[in-house]
This record gives structure tokens, C-alpha cells and sequence, in this order.
């Protein structure tokens, strides 16, 4: 009996098997046809995420990221360690460096001096939080901003560092954060860029920005930041020739529009429909823009509140003016970068004027828009791409000295958009050179910005070169503790 | 009449069917395209599944009747039924990954999968394998059995709900309550109380005679006074009690017991404070309370709406280039509405609304010129709840349209007159949670009336900027050209409208008294410099800010440079020199000519013209670049065929490197009129000793020459 019972089971030789195998493959090329995709090798996946933006309910419709280009001394702002005063000129406890790698310029010093600020700190608003000095408008409005003591980058470099920071990765060629936030939400008003880039300059020794920082990566050229300048054309290209009329113009485009489609029916490529699009945008633009840069209608209080400066094109506060006119008109996401705040030495002469330049108008900006019932809407950032160490750069002289870039912890607010006001959040140790609380790495930082615009940071992707892309690369988690 | 071995081999062969079909939908994943015939299929899981369970649990209780081996016909049955189940168990999983595509996601959906296919996959190999060793087949079929079960368990968690099954015997259920539904004693504060104190206050352990399980309870009180009293943090024994120091008797709750977290220590403080109330919804209290801060986080934000969507197309429609009309949130039924191109607002198009004017919860008309629009159709917006309409020029009557919105929680009307009519028929929006009033000419008596008619609502009244002067920016000069020939218009502006410029052409400084006001365009026929002040109430007076304007009166016939200016810096040869365009002192690249080894020495003809009477040179400074004044410029004439020395000027020497600018050097002739004029320009030799370079030789950089009469 059981040497039959095993022969049945022998039975399934090898033929037996392979025929029924054949039975299974052929089920495979059934089920194939209920997947569409399968051979076509487009995804048609991207399109279903996209409808289903935004993900959940937004707490924030648009950013303006106002961008410490050099990164601003944590120590001289908002982390204040009075302990760095008391042991000034002390060695840094190598149990306190641990292995963290310097940069060139610092890493052949012989002595690491701890050097304290040079500035007096205060504590100021309900929130009871520590600022220094040199931001007495920022210490105005404490109450309706979240201090973070305890972000912490990967990077030590400035252009790395702030690459990281736009677009989630060191290397360029990704997407910046608005070009992400256009491809994903779009423009609230198609009369304008959805992501609009501004620049201006402080006294302090600088640290170049590059277009690639507001690069559209691999995404349709559609979501690539547009540069707002400073001169007679804020946007470059935009006005129509002399003595050529609107409806020449319109004529003109319909043409090309007309023509561009064709070529588009016949290769199909993607970027000739961006260009029609830009073609379309830019001639709403050609109305639309003046509207922005003209400040003849601001009311006095507005200058008087963002200071005098706002009227000279090309300075800090005039662009913090011209995003609160961007971002009040739908642009969803205003970039500034204010450069000048790399203090390697000289720190306590250069950050005066660097905080001069820009404390009233960022302040200001928050008071704007909350006079007007916006800053609910409108999520405000402000900071640098790291922090600066808490040694001293050179020798120590007690008021005329530097600090190198340090990647471990550092300080930025936030404002608005479903952020928690009033609040400090993180903490450093008493060296102010390690986070003891609740870090929150860069990509936690682009996660929670995300979650505010109501984006799920893992859901949305693009899928390029047979990967699928997001800003935060495969990390990033939500710091639901600075939600409202 | 089928064999029952042939229905053996076909059941076995479909097993691999069923396999093949389950991979290629496991392997498929989100890319899954069903036809709606196949959906019917995967809602038929939830019946289908039955078959697997009992055939299996039936097959496998056949691999523990005690000599089963024995007994060929009843292993038949077993075996028979088991392969069955794993048939069944194929079709079963293809069902459920069917309709896990309709709407199922999460962990347990997760769990149930696997565990299905683990059941599926298990069964098979159990099936062909069946014959190995009896005590191995059984230990795998008690896997099996305990697979099944944790996977119908999971099946039931998704159908159900989660802990359907053990919800009877627990006891913490935990509900998502919406913001607006929550109440602050019944959703806030009993929930710490239940955690932290009921099990000491509570029928049949009434302790210090307090009962906290009901509310009659908490309103009696205890043997030692009131559990509450509104505000009243003295007298009411539960802000009392919490607040002593941990070791004491009397502290609450006992040392030794969970204790009050610091938030909950701040909610119960905040209740009372904030009166008490047992039936208060937590939304009454206005947004800026603490109790309201704290609290309002532990809701489900989201506001349900209970009326039905718009029609997506008519929405679709809705949206253009000056119009934005979104859901609030994926699958919300209400709409935010914003109005964006002031110079593309059509306001007919406001009437285009009326399709969704249900639906319209937030309205954005910021900065649209509203003048003499009719706002009556804002009415019909039953449910709007946000209305922004900053700066958009209403009067009194638009206003009174807006305050008669009973459904409004947040406005902004910033930027509009509010007059004393407007403040009264604002002052009756009780509703109101937000109230924006920033530049509406507002005395701060009226603020305060607003603030006192409207306590719960938040008022902003924004920054007046009163009490702070700056210094005014300068204004701005225009002019097309500096040097200009027949006359020159000049303009002067300032980004401020409000602010006064004063002038002066003589070189005087501008006061604010006695200078002439700017209102129109200057003309000016002559070479001068205008100086311009900038002054305005509330502000200090600017600084000056001065422009040059140089009027050329002859330009030579003929003229020719005796040496060539240094290659690189040729511009567009001599005639530069008289082209009437200033170059930018940046640019000394491409529009200056440059001598450094060779002088200039320009000969000029004037021919018929009118005879000359002074000669300026515009000159370019710029120490650091070795660009210096000329060592020595003269003037020469031509009288006879004899050169004649009419005017020569050494230029002071800088002391010290300054920016890059131009300068212009005027020398005057006599009266005699000259055949030609000759004028020499020789470059320093020797770069002075507080130069970095000192010792080299000089440039010189020049860009006009101009002859006036």
C-alpha cells in the first residue's frame, strides 16, 4: 500500500510537471492583460498620484523660504550658551567633537579655542525664548514664530550644503523644493511662475548662489524657479519690443503655438508642450509682473514697517515686500536668498550688518501678513544651510573673531502655515555643539514642510532614469511636534 | 462517469493556474487595471472564503485519525477534500487581491494578504508532499490550521473594523471626534479624570466622600469643600489638591499612583479658569485661549461638511487664468475660491459662482477693484465661513452687505475705509473668530469699542507705523542723457506719493522751505547740476542726491589723435570722444579711450563754426586700476601757423585709492578765434609713493570732449 501510495506520488515526473507548469505560464499571459503597463513600459502611475494631489488636508497653501545664504551663526542668533562666555578661550573637549570632520580651513588648526557671543541675548515673548541683540525686530515677533534649535545637515560645504537643502541631495541635478511643490500642487494664479527666485546681498563676506538651486532637475522645465531681478526688467525677456502691439503679440504666439503643436504631434516630446506653456504664461506675465513690482500703492505704515530700504530694488527688504506681493497673488512658492553670511572671521563686526539687513524686513514680513489675515496660509522659513562651530577660526581675539561651518546643529524659525507659534523646539548641549533633543535632520525638515502643503513626502515621487525620485530620498520623517 | 482519479488530476493541474495567475497579480501590484466583470469576482472573497477554511481544516484533520494509513478510502476523502481547499484557497486569494485594489490599504490589509497566500502556498506544498513522514505533515498542518485562523482573524479585522472580535471585552475604545463636535469637559477633561482618578472616586470606593464617575458627583463635591468652582482656583479642591507638593498627604493623586502629566495639570487648570462648564463645546472658546491651544490638537482637524459636492465639471469650468476654485482637502464637498490678476478681473465673472455657491466655504477677492460691484450675491453663499477682501476699495454700503453674513467666522477687510456705521454693523458679527481691520482708518477709540463688542473675537488692527520717523530715500533724478546738445528734459520722482521733492539748479543745497516744489518736468539749456531733497510729514528729510547735465554747444568738423590710445582700450576710436554719450565710470573696458605710454594729443578744426570758449574733458578715475588725473592738460591754439599756449591745468593728486568715478575738467579759453585747437593730455609717470604699485606709470581715461560757446 505504501509503496503505491509512493509511486502515485512519483507519478509527477518531470513531463507531468512541465506540462502543468504550462498551465501556470499560460495563467501568467492571462493575467498579463490585466496589466496594461506591463509592456508598454509607460507608467501611467505618476498621472493617478498626481490627481490625487494634494494628498490630505493642507494647512499652508504656499511657502516663502527667506534663505540665510552662508550660513548664520547659531551661536550669535537664537542658541544662546552662556556657558561658551565662561570658559572663552578654553580647548574644545575632544569628548565633545567626537569624529566630526572639519573643514580645510580648520581642520590643521593646532587648538580649537571656545569662543562665546559677542552679542548680549535676551529672552523675549510669552515663549520666554533667548535672542540676541543684533535681531531686536525678530525678538518682536517671537511669539508668532517656532524657533528650531536643533536642525543638523549632512553636509559641510556651502554648496553642497545648500543643494542638499533645495533640492534633498548633494550632488545638482535634482529638483529644487519649489520646482517639487509646483510639480506637485501647480500655481494657484496661472498669471504667474509658480516658483519665483529672488536675490540680494549683505555686507558680509558672501557665498555664491547658482541657478542650479532653483533648477527644475528632471522635472518639466514648466516647474524651473523664474529669477525676479532687480532691474528696469524684473523678469529678463519679458517685455514686448518697442512699438509691437498686445494683439500682434497674441497673434504671434498662437503661430508658434500652432506650429509647436505640430512638431509636437509628430515626436511627441514632452518639452515642446512646456514651451507652449511658456510662451502662454509669459505673455500673462508681461501684465501680471508690473502689477508685482510696483510699490507706489503700498500704504506708508507697509514702508515704514518693512523700513526705507524696501523702495531700493535689489536689497533684502525690498524682496521680502515683493514676496509678500508674490505669495499674496498665488505664487506657491517664493524663494529668497540673501547672501553674505559666511563669517569665517570678523564675526562680530560683519553679523551686525548682516542682521541689520535683514531683521526688520523678515520680521515685517510676518507682521504683513498677518495684518491681512494670511500668515494662517503662507508658511514662512528662515535660515541657513548649517551652522557655525563653536571654536574659534584662527586665534581668538575677544572681539574680532570667526567660526567654521558646522554641520551638527543649527538654528531656523518658521512662521505660519500650520506651524505651532511661540514655541522653541530641540535642544543643544551647554557647547552648544550637539543636539541633546529632538533633532531634526534636513529631511525631517522637508518631510514636515511637505506634510504642511498636505503632501505625503513618500508619496510623491517621479520616476526618472528607472527610479522613482522624491525630495527627501529615502529618509524623512514628520516633526508633528511643530504642527499646530 | 468522471474517475475520481481524473478529477484528482485535474484539480491538481488548475492548482498551477491558480498559482501562475497569483503571481502575475502579486507581481503587478498598483499597475493593475480590472475590467469591472473581474471586480464582481473579487467581491465574491468574503463568500468564497468559507470553502478554503472548512475543506482545509477538514483535510488536515484527516492527517491526525490514528492509522489513517490503513485506511486507503477514508485517506481518499481526506485527501480529496484537502486538494479541494487548496483549489479553493487559489481562487479565494485571487478574489481577495482583486478587491484589495478597490479601496483597502493598511497593515492588516497587509497581513491578511500574506497570510492568505502563506495559507495558499502552504496547502500546495503540503498537498504534493504529503506522503513524507506523519509526524512531520502533522506539526506542518497544525501551522496550517493556526495560518488559516490568524488570516480569517485579519480578514474579519478588515470588514469589521480592527479588534472587532476583542472590542466586547476592552474597554478603551478610542473615537475620532470632529473639532467642532468637541466638548471640553466631556472630550477634554473627563478623559484625564477617568485615567487618573476614578479609580478612587467611583461607586463602591467613594473616597473623601467624592464621587467623579458622574457629573452629579463632581457638581456635590467632597467632604472638604467643592470639586469646582468657576475661576475660582482657591476654592475648588481639584486645582487645591493637584497643586501641592508631591509628598503631601493630601496631594492628588496619592504619591505612589500614575500622576498628572504637566499638560493635564495646565487642561484642568485651564477648565476652570475658563468657568467650568460641563456642556461647553470646545470651538466657543475663542482661538487664542490656552485651554482652546492645548486642547484642540487631540481633534480631528478636518471639519465634516454634510452637503453634497459640486459638480466636478462645473468646477473644472470654474477654474481660469484670474479664478482659482479648489476642494478644501481631497474629497471635501467645500470649496476655496480665489480671485487672482487685477488686470484680468472681469467682475461679471462673479456671477459664474452661483453653480457652486453652496460649496463655497473660503472667498478670496483680495485686492480686486470692487468699487461699485454688488456684493447681494455674497447671500446665497450659504455655508462661507472665510471671506478675504483686503484693499478692495468697498464703501459703507458693500460693508453692510458683509456684515449681514451671519456664516462668517474669519474676515479680512484690510486696506477699506471702515466707517462709524460699517464699526456698528461689524460690531453685531458675534460669530466672528478672526477679524482683520489693519489700515482701515480706525481711531484707536474705535478699536476699542470693536475689542469690547466682540471679546471672543481675535482682532488684528496690524501696524500703523505712528511714532516711528525714518530718513526718507532720496528721490529719483531722470534724464535721458547727461550731455545733450539743444535742451534736456529732466524728471524727479519718489516711491513714496505722499512725499515732497525740492529742487535747486544753482548748487545749492534744497531746504524744505524755499526751494522750488517738483510738479512738472525741468527743461534745461545750459551745463549745471540739479540737487534734489526729498521731505514728508512723519519722515525725516532725505538725503541730497544731485545729477550733472552738460550742454554741448560746437561739435568740431574735423579732428584727429596724434598717438592712438592703447590698443585694449580703443572703445569705438575717436569719435567716442564726441558722441555725446557719458560712459559709466564701471566700464572703463569698452567706453573710455585709455593712454598710458603715449599722451593724448587731439587736434581739432571747427571750420565755419562758431568760435569756442571753453573746453571740458570727461575724465575716469580709478586709483586701484593705476587710473589717475593727467599730470598736466593744456590747451593750445593755432594762430598763423604758430601753436599758441591758451590754457593748461595740473590736477590735484589723489592722497589715496577711492571707487571708480568720472570727473569732468573745464578749462576756459580767451577770445581770439583759432584755426585749430590742440589739446595735450600727458599721463603721471610715476605712480605716488602710497600706491601698491608705486613708481609705474599712470593711465589716463577719457570719454567726451565737449566745446561750448
Amino acid at each position: 500500500m505504501e509503496k503505491e501510495i509512493l509511486e502515485e506520488g512519483l507519478n509527477h515526473n518531470r513531463r507531468k510537471f512541465l506540462s502543468r507548469l504550462s498551465l501556470g505560464v499560460g495563467s501568467l499571459a492571462l493575467g498579463s492583460l490585466l496589466v496594461p503597463e506591463l509592456f508598454s513600459g509607460k507608467s501611467e502611475a505618476e498621472e493617478a498620484m498626481m490627481n490625487a494631489l494634494p494628498h490630505f488636508a493642507p494647512k499652508a497653501k504656499r511657502v516663502i523660504y527667506l534663505f540665510q545664504n552662508g550660513a548664520p551663526s547659531q551661536l550669535e542668533s537664537f542658541d544662546y550658551k552662556p556657558e561658551l562666555n565662561k570658559r572663552m578661550g578654553e580647548e574644545l573637549p575632544e569628548s565633545i567633537r567626537g569624529t566630526q570632520r572639519l573643514t580645510g580651513m580648520t581642520a590643521g588648526q593646532a587648538s580649537f579655542p571656545l569662543v562665546g557671543s559677542h552679542y548680549k541675548f535676551d529672552q523675549y515673548g510669552e515663549s520666554r525664548a533667548w535672542i540676541s541683540e543684533v535681531f531686536p525686530h525678530t525678538a518682536g515677533i517671537v511669539d508668532d514664530i517656532c524657533i528650531v534649535k536643533s536642525m543638523h545637515t549632512d553636509a559641510i560645504n556651502h554648496d553642497p550644503a545648500l543643494t542638499f537643502f533645495q533640492t534633498g541631495a548633494q550632488v545638482g541635478n535634482r529638483p529644487s523644493m519649489g520646482s517639487w511643490l509646483s510639480y506637485g500642487l501647480g500655481s494657484e494664479n496661472s498669471n504667474l511662475p509658480a516658483f519665483s527666485v529672488l536675490l540680494s546681498r549683505g555686507r558680509g563676506n558672501g557665498q555664491g548662489v547658482y541657478s542650479k538651486l532653483w533648477s527644475n532637475g528632471f522635472l518639466d522645465a514648466t516647474h524651473q524657479g523664474v529669477q525676479f531681478s532687480n532691474s528696469e526688467d524684473p523678469v529678463l525677456y519679458l517685455k514686448d519690443p518697442e512699438s509691437m502691439s498686445r494683439s500682434e503679440r497674441r497673434k504671434m504666439i498662437d503661430k508658434i503655438a500652432e506650429m509647436n503643436n505640430l512638431s509636437m504631434q509628430q515626436f511627441n516630446d514632452p518639452e515642446i508642450s512646456a514651451k507652449v506653456k511658456q510662451y502662454e504664461m509669459a505673455y500673462r506675465m508681461q501684465t501680471a509682473v508690473p502689477e508685482m513690482t510696483d510699490v507706489s500703492k503700498e500704504p506708508e505704515s507697509i514702508i515704514k514697517l518693512y523700513g526705507p530700504d524696501c523702495l531700493v530694488p535689489g536689497t533684502y527688504a525690498a524682496n521680502c515686500l515683493l514676496a509678500r506681493k508674490l505669495s499674496e497673488s498665488g505664487v506657491r512658492f517664493v524663494q529668497l536668498y540673501h547672501q553674505g553670511w559666511d563669517q569665517h572671521g570678523n564675526l562680530p563686526n560683519e553679523m551686525r550688518l548682516q542682521a541689520e539687513d535683514v531683521d526688520q524686513a523678515s520680521a515685517a514680513l510676518i507682521t504683513d501678513l498677518k495684518q491681512r489675515g494670511l500668515l494662517d496660509e503662507t508658511l514662512v522659513i528662515w535660515g541657513g544651510e548649517f551652522g557655525r562651530t563653536n571654536y574659534c577660526q584662527g586665534k581668538i581675539i575677544v572681539d574680532n573673531y570667526g567660526r567654521d561651518h558646522h554641520p551638527r546643529a543649527f538654528s531656523i524659525w518658521m512662521a505660519g502655515g500650520g506651524v505651532k507659534s511661540g514655541m522653541v523646539y530641540g535642544e543643544t548641549d551647554e557647547f552648544g555643539y550637539n543636539i541633546t533633543e529632538n533633532p531634526v535632520h534636513v529631511h525631517d525638515f522637508q518631510a514636515t514642510m511637505l506634510h504642511l502643503m498636505g503632501i505625503d513626502h513618500e508619496r510623491m515621487t517621479y520616476k526618472h532614469l528607472g527610479r522613482r525620485y522624491r525630495l527627501t530620498d529615502v529618509s524623512g520623517k514628520v516633526v508633528k511636534d511643530l504642527i499646530a | 462517469m468522471l474517475k475520481i482519479s481524473s478529477i484528482r488530476s485535474i484539480l491538481e493541474s488548475s492548482l498551477f493556474v491558480w498559482i501562475g495567475l497569483t503571481l502575475i497579480i502579486t507581481l503587478a501590484g498598483d499597475a493593475l487595471v480590472l475590467p469591472d466583470w473581474l471586480q464582481v469576482f473579487g467581491r465574491s472573497h468574503p463568500i468564497l472564503l468559507h470553502f478554503p477554511i472548512v475543506l482545509l481544516l477538514m483535510g488536515l484533520l484527516f492527517f491526525w485519525i490514528p492509522g489513517i494509513d490503513q485506511k486507503p478510502e477514508i485517506r481518499e476523502i481526506g485527501e480529496v477534500s484537502f486538494l479541494a481547499g487548496c483549489n479553493f484557497a487559489g481562487i479565494t486569494v485571487l478574489a481577495g487581491l482583486i478587491l484589495a485594489q478597490e479601496e483597502y490599504t493598511g497593515e492588516i490589509l497587509t497581513w491578511h494578504k500574506w497570510g492568505g497566500m502563506v495559507v495558499f502556498g502552504g496547502c500546495v506544498l503540503l498537498y504534493f508532499f504529503r506522503t513524507i513522514k506523519a509526524s512531520l505533515i502533522r506539526i506542518s498542518s497544525l501551522g496550517l490550521a493556526i495560518a488559516i485562523i490568524a488570516t480569517g482573524h485579519w480578514g474579519a479585522g478588515l470588514t469589521h473594523g480592527e479588534d472587532f472580535l476583542l472590542a466586547p471585552i476592552q474597554s478603551n475604545q478610542v473615537e475620532i471626534i470632529p473639532l467642532a463636535e468637541a466638548e471640553i469637559f466631556g472630550d477634554v477633561v473627563q478623559p484625564i479624570l477617568q485615567a487618573k482618578c476614578i479609580s478612587c472616586h467611583k461607586e463602591g470606593k467613594v473616597k473623601g466622600k467624592l464621587r467623579m464617575d458622574h457629573i452629579e458627583g463632581l457638581q456635590k463635591g467632597g467632604k472638604t469643600g467643592p470639586f469646582v468652582l468657576a475661576g475660582d482656583f482657591e476654592k475648588s479642591m481639584l486645582i487645591q489638591r493637584i497643586n501641592l507638593p508631591e509628598d503631601d498627604k493630601k496631594h492628588m493623586p496619592p504619591k505612589n499612583k500614575a500622576q498628572l502629566t504637566d499638560e493635564e495639570l495646565l487642561i484642568l487648570s485651564e477648565w476652570v479658569a475658563s468657568g467650568a462648564s460641563f456642556e461647553q463645546k470646545l470651538v466657543t472658546l475663542p482661538a487664542k485661549n490656552e485651554l482652546y491651544q492645548l486642547a484642540s490638537v487631540k481633534f480631528e482637524g478636518n471639519k465634516i461638511y454634510s452637503f453634497d459636492a459640486a459638480d466636478q465639471d462645473d468646477i473644472e469650468e470654474l477654474n481660469t487664468s484670474f479664478r482659482s476654485v479648489k476642494a478644501l482637502f481631497p474629497e471635501s464637498p467645500a470649496l476655496d475660491v480665489s480671485y487672482f490678476g487685477i488686470s484680468a478681473f472681469p467682475p461679471k465673472s462673479l456671477s459664474d459662482l452661483k453653480v457652486v455657491h453652496d460649496q463655497i466655504v473660503k472667498f478670496s477677492l483680495n485686492k480686486m477693484p470692487l468699487a461699485g460691484v454688488d456684493l447681494k450675491f455674497l447671500k446665497d453663499f450659504k455655508h462661507l465661513e472665510e471671506l478675504q477682501l483686503n484693499f478692495t476699495d468697498l464703501d459703507a454700503e458693500q460693508l453692510k452687505v458683509v456684515s449681514e453674513l451671519k456664516t462668517l467666522e474669519v474676515l479680512a477687510i484690510s486696506g477699506n475705509v471702515v466707517d462709524q456705521s460699517t464699526l456698528q454693523k461689524i460690531a453685531e458679527m458675534k460669530s466672528l473668530k478672526k477679524l482683520y481691520l489693519w489700515h482701515t482708518a480706525l481711531t484707536e477709540e474705535d478699536q476699542e469699542k470693536i475689542q469690547k463688542a466682540l471679546p471672543d473675537t481675535e482682532i488684528d488692527f496690524g501696524f500703523d507705523g505712528k511714532g516711528i520717523i525714518y530718513e526718507l530715500n532720496s528721490p529719483i533724478i531722470s534724464q535721458d542723457e547727461m550731455i545733450y546738445q539743444d535742451s534736456l528734459e529732466i524728471k524727479l520722482s519718489h516711491p513714496i506719493k505722499t512725499a515732497e521733492i525740492r529742487y535747486t539748479l544753482d548748487g545749492t543745497e534744497p531746504d524744505s522751505i524755499s526751494s522750488p516744489i517738483y510738479t512738472e518736468p525741468i527743461f534745461v539749456t545750459t551745463t549745471g547740476k540739479i540737487i534734489a531733497k526729498a521731505f514728508s510729514q512723519d519722515w525725516k528729510g532725505s538725503k541730497e542726491i544731485e545729477s550733472v547735465f552738460i550742454h554741448s554747444g560746437i561739435k568740431p568738423a574735423e579732428y584727429a589723435l596724434a598717438y592712438e590710445p592703447n590698443s585694449k582700450y580703443k572703445a569705438s576710436g575717436p569719435g567716442t570722444l564726441f558722441d555725446l554719450v557719458k560712459a559709466e565710470a564701471t566700464n572703463h573696458g569698452q567706453k573710455w579711450l585709455g593712454f598710458q605710454e603715449k599722451p593724448m594729443v587731439l587736434e581739432v578744426d571747427f571750420k565755419n563754426l562758431p568760435k569756442a570758449n571753453d573746453v571740458s574733458l570727461s575724465l575716469l578715475y580709478n586709483e586701484a586700476a593705476h587710473i589717475f588725473p593727467p599730470a598736466k592738460v593744456t590747451v593750445q591754439g593755432l594762430e598763423n601757423g604758430q601753436w599758441k599756449q591758451l590754457a593748461s591745468i595740473s590736477p590735484p593728486m589723489p592722497k589715496e585709492a577711492s571707487s571708480a568715478r568720472s570727473d569732468l575738467l573745464t578749462l576756459s579759453l580767451d577770445n581770439n578765434k583759432y584755426e585749430k585747437l590742440k589739446i595735450t593730455l600727458i599721463p603721471v609717470p610715476h605712480l605716488p609713493k602710497w600706491h601698491s604699485n608705486a613708481g609705474s606709470k599712470a593711465w589716463v581715461f577719457v570719454d567726451e570732449v565737449i566745446f561750448n560757446e
